[in-house]
């Protein structure tokens, strides 16, 4: 997968959220010009957890040197900060997730692509200063925050709301990438059009259930050549992925690939309105996880290009987003549940991260079969784990 | 805990609806499934004569395991696991969670198999209907439990038994790494097909985040559950020996553990696995005086050459020379074997059919009961023609266990 994608994906999907809760947080976010004044005026707002508000300053300063740095174009200097960014976060992250479970999320967010940035060869020093950037505004409410409370079933609905918002920004970078890989092909541009390919995938894998509710429109995306009866009608991106990479050729493509453009602008637009139930949200977390662990992890999805670890971190990642929003209803009802499940995210993508260089996946055929065996164990434990959310519900 | 006379002859519906009045507890397990619920207490002994009915119950708790001198069951399965849990106390909670299941399931009862329907079942649900199934689960250790690359993970090194090792090297074998060894095997044994691989299969789920199952095998074998002696898939009589121990002193003196081995060892015993694949085209094309050379005994009765019943006393020296149960007898050495047939499909590249011999053995000293004949057999047996040897695996298989204990607790918690 390409990095920075990913990491475009996370901080627009995370700004959403971000947008949503700044609405009932108006006051606090309007009122922090400088993070020293910030740490003052809120001595007494939430110093209920003084471990909490300790460790986000220290995560904060170390931040703040890491924006030092990013200005430098330091790259070693850059490394070794996201490296202790990580560590103060993961000290004190627990609680975190217990007590504040909607900053813990956008904390998260940030968080994890900067330490991501500290294992590869080249910093995108402009990409990495927007999230760094980001990441101190999470920190800013993180220390603002106050102690969620609220039923249940208004934080499933709050959870569905935030979902939705990401659900809503990956169509959208969906269609915008697929319309830059459409152009690749279209100009018979072979190189260009293999790279973007796999960062269009990408926001199609996150979501992949939701577009799987709309009829046969995920079956003119993301059709395989055996999902379908007549050939000739087989669509989508697997069927260009073909011409890419088995044929060679991309005559008679552009039919397709104008075809992809209006299909991934469509369901963009049909997401809008869809209504989003707690379950179904679940629901398409346990389907994620299926999907990445039936025909992902086989090798199955992307028989011409290879490219299935791909789809199956997205799918994953798609999943976690779920895992993310209901958080607030898991600290509830399951608190226990929540532990496991962060464990378990952690564990699967520090495996994945083996089997990345420079943020670029290898392909599937490079796997050994202990490798893939692996990935299958920790991702059935994760579906295991991930089935008993439904306990919130 | 209820124990009462309804428990003989107990349906697994009864027994589904006690359990619920007991009041099973749904907790988060390790494994992140729901956890095994609460056994009832263990079954009572099988009454005297009972054991030829298949549908009986047979007690988890005991002196020794179930499944070893238990008298042989029609249908078997075989999985080997890997540890894959980090830390001891997930090691513990799975053992928990198994030996659980272990005594639920030898009831006859089953885990619960719903009360949220947003949540999967606690059981898979296909016995149900059916009765225990005089079902046993054995549990064994492989050499990779106690030390893994040379680290002693679970700090339990110093617990390994004195003759758990890998079966050395033997000449003509051809194994699949794949399809060997382990750190945990798990033999489950039945009357009923579908009881037995319930049972396996569940195991498998309650791994699911402390252990990765390696390989499973799939047996078959009819008529020992009558005392009678099983045929294998050459036709032939197998474990007609098994007769010659078949008292509480012969078992002492072959099946379990010696007094010099480790607490968790005493009333237990080692058992030694390979499974050989057997040419059976080629066998069934081979006169009956080859078959019966092969072997050294006589295919319909089972005598052997020279006598006329098959527990009638065998004279080696009236056999061929590299006949199979000759070599047997020069080894001098008692096992008690307990094997299961399989098949496993088709070569698609000769059309053979893909079967043997689960080969499964249990003696209280391997490396003087059975590796000697072993290697005797391997470099001498005329059986070698028609089969070879694919997997292997050598276990360490605890004493029984009393009720409340799990199974490898004496291991790894003293």
């Amino acid at each position: 997968m390409n990095r920075q994608i990913k990491v475009a994906s996370v901080i627009l999907a995370a700004a959403l959220v971000l947008g949503a809760c700044a609405k009932s947080n108006d006051k606090s976010n309007n009122e922090q010009p400088a993070t020293a004044v910030q740490t003052q005026q809120n001595e007494s707002a939430s110093a209920d957890n003084s471990a909490i508000r300790e460790g986000t300053l220290k995560v904060q300063e170390e931040t703040k040197k890491l924006q030092e740095a990013i200005e430098k174009q330091d790259t070693d200097e850059v490394k070794r900060l996201s490296k202790s960014i990580n560590d103060a976060w993961l000290a004190f992250e627990n609680s975190v997730r217990q007590t504040f479970p909607l900053e813990y999320t956008e904390v998260e967010k940030y968080e994890m692509p900067i330490f991501s940035a500290s294992a590869y060869d080249k910093i995108d020093f402009a990409a990495l200063k927007v999230t760094a950037e980001k990441l101190q505004g999470a920190l800013e409410n993180l220390l603002n925050a106050k102690q969620t409370t609220g039923n249940t079933s208004e934080l499933l609905a709050k959870a569905v709301a935030n979902y939705k918002l990401y659900v809503e920004e990956q169509a959208e970078q969906l269609a915008i990438q697929t319309k830059v890989f459409v152009e690749a092909v279209k100009a018979g541009d072979f190189e260009k059009a293999k790279l973007e390919y796999v960062k269009a995938r990408v926001f199609f894998e996150n979501i992949e259930p939701i577009a799987e509710s709309f009829g046969d429109l995920d079956p003119r995306i993301d059709a395989r050549l055996a999902d379908v009866e007549d050939e000739s009608e087989w669509t989508g991106f697997h069927r260009i992925e073909k011409a890419l990479w088995l044929d060679k050729s991309l005559v008679g493509m552009d039919q397709y690939a104008d075809q992809l453009v209006k299909d991934t602008e469509e369901l963009r637009d049909k997401i809008k309105s869809i209504e989003l139930e707690p379950t179904a949200m679940v629901a398409g977390a346990m389907e994620l996880l299926n999907e990445a662990a039936i025909s992902k992890i086989t090798g199955e999805e992307e028989i011409y290009s290879h490219t299935d670890l791909v789809d199956f971190a997205a799918n994953v990642d798609g999943s976690k987003n779920v895992y993310l929003a209901i958080i607030p209803a898991l600290n509830e009802k399951n608190p226990g549940l929540a532990d496991q499940l962060d464990k378990q995210f952690q564990l699967l993508e520090q495996t994945l991260s083996k089997h990345q260089t420079n943020g670029l996946f290898v392909t599937y055929d490079k796997l050994t079969t202990e490798q893939i065996r692996e990935i299958s164990d920790q991702i059935s434990q994760l579906s295991n784990l991930m089935s008993q959310t439904a306990s919130i519900l | 805990m209820e124990r009462d006379n309804k428990q003989d002859g107990m349906s697994r519906r009864d027994f589904l609806k006690i359990t619920a009045s007991v009041g099973v507890g749904l907790a988060i397990g390790a494994s992140g499934m729901a956890a095994v619920g609460k056994a009832l207490s263990p079954a009572q002994p099988a009454a005297a004569g009972a054991e030829d009915e298949k549908n009986e119950r047979i007690a988890l708790y005991g002196e020794h395991q179930p499944g070893i001198v238990t008298p042989q069951q029609t249908y078997m399965y075989l999985a080997s696991f890997k540890i894959t849990a980090a830390d001891k106390l997930a090691v513990i909670r799975l053992f928990r969670d198994w030996t659980k299941f272990a005594d639920l399931s030898m009831a006859g009862g089953t885990m619960r198999t719903g009360d949220n329907p947003l949540l999967p079942p606690s059981d898979t649900g296909e016995t149900l209907d059916l009765p225990a199934s005089r079902l046993t689960v054995t549990f064994g250790f492989g050499p990779t439990f106690f030390r893994l690359d040379g680290q002693d993970r679970f700090g339990i090194a110093s617990k390994q038994p004195q003759f758990l090792k890998d079966i050395p090297r033997m000449p003509r074998e051809r194994l699949d790494p794949l399809l060997s060894g382990g750190d945990v095997c798990v033999q489950v044994c039945a009357e009923d097909q579908q009881v037995a691989f319930h049972a396996v299969r569940n195991f498998i789920r309650l791994s699911t985040g402390s252990a990765t199952v390696n390989w499973l095998q799939e047996g078959f074998i009819s008529g020992g559950s009558g005392g009678q002696t099983p045929r294998n898939l050459f036709g032939f009589k197998d474990g007609t020996a098994n007769s010659l121990h078949q008292t509480p002193d012969g078992y002492r003196d072959v099946v379990w553990a010696g007094a010099d081995e480790p607490d968790w060892m005493q009333g237990g015993t080692y058992m030694a696995y390979r499974k050989v694949r057997m040419l059976l085209e080629v066998w069934d094309r081979s006169s009956l005086a080859d078959q019966e050379d092969t072997f050294g005994r006589y295919k319909e009765s089972g005598a052997a050459y020279g006598k006329k019943d098959e527990f009638d006393h065998a004279d080696p020296s009236t056999m061929p020379v590299g006949a199979h149960v000759r070599l047997a007898k020069e080894s001098k050495q008692l096992i008690h074997r307990r094997g299961f047939s399989y098949t496993d499909g088709v070569d698609p590249r000769t059309g053979n059919v893909n079967a043997g011999l689960l080969f499964v053995s249990f003696q209280r000293n391997p490396e003087e009961q059975f590796i000697p004949m072993l290697k005797l057999m391997q470099s001498k047996d005329a059986l070698n023609e028609y089969a070879m040897h694919i997997a292997s695996g050598m276990f360490a298989c605890p004493g029984g266990l009393r009720e409340g204990q799990y199974i490898g607790q004496n291991i790894l918690e003293s």
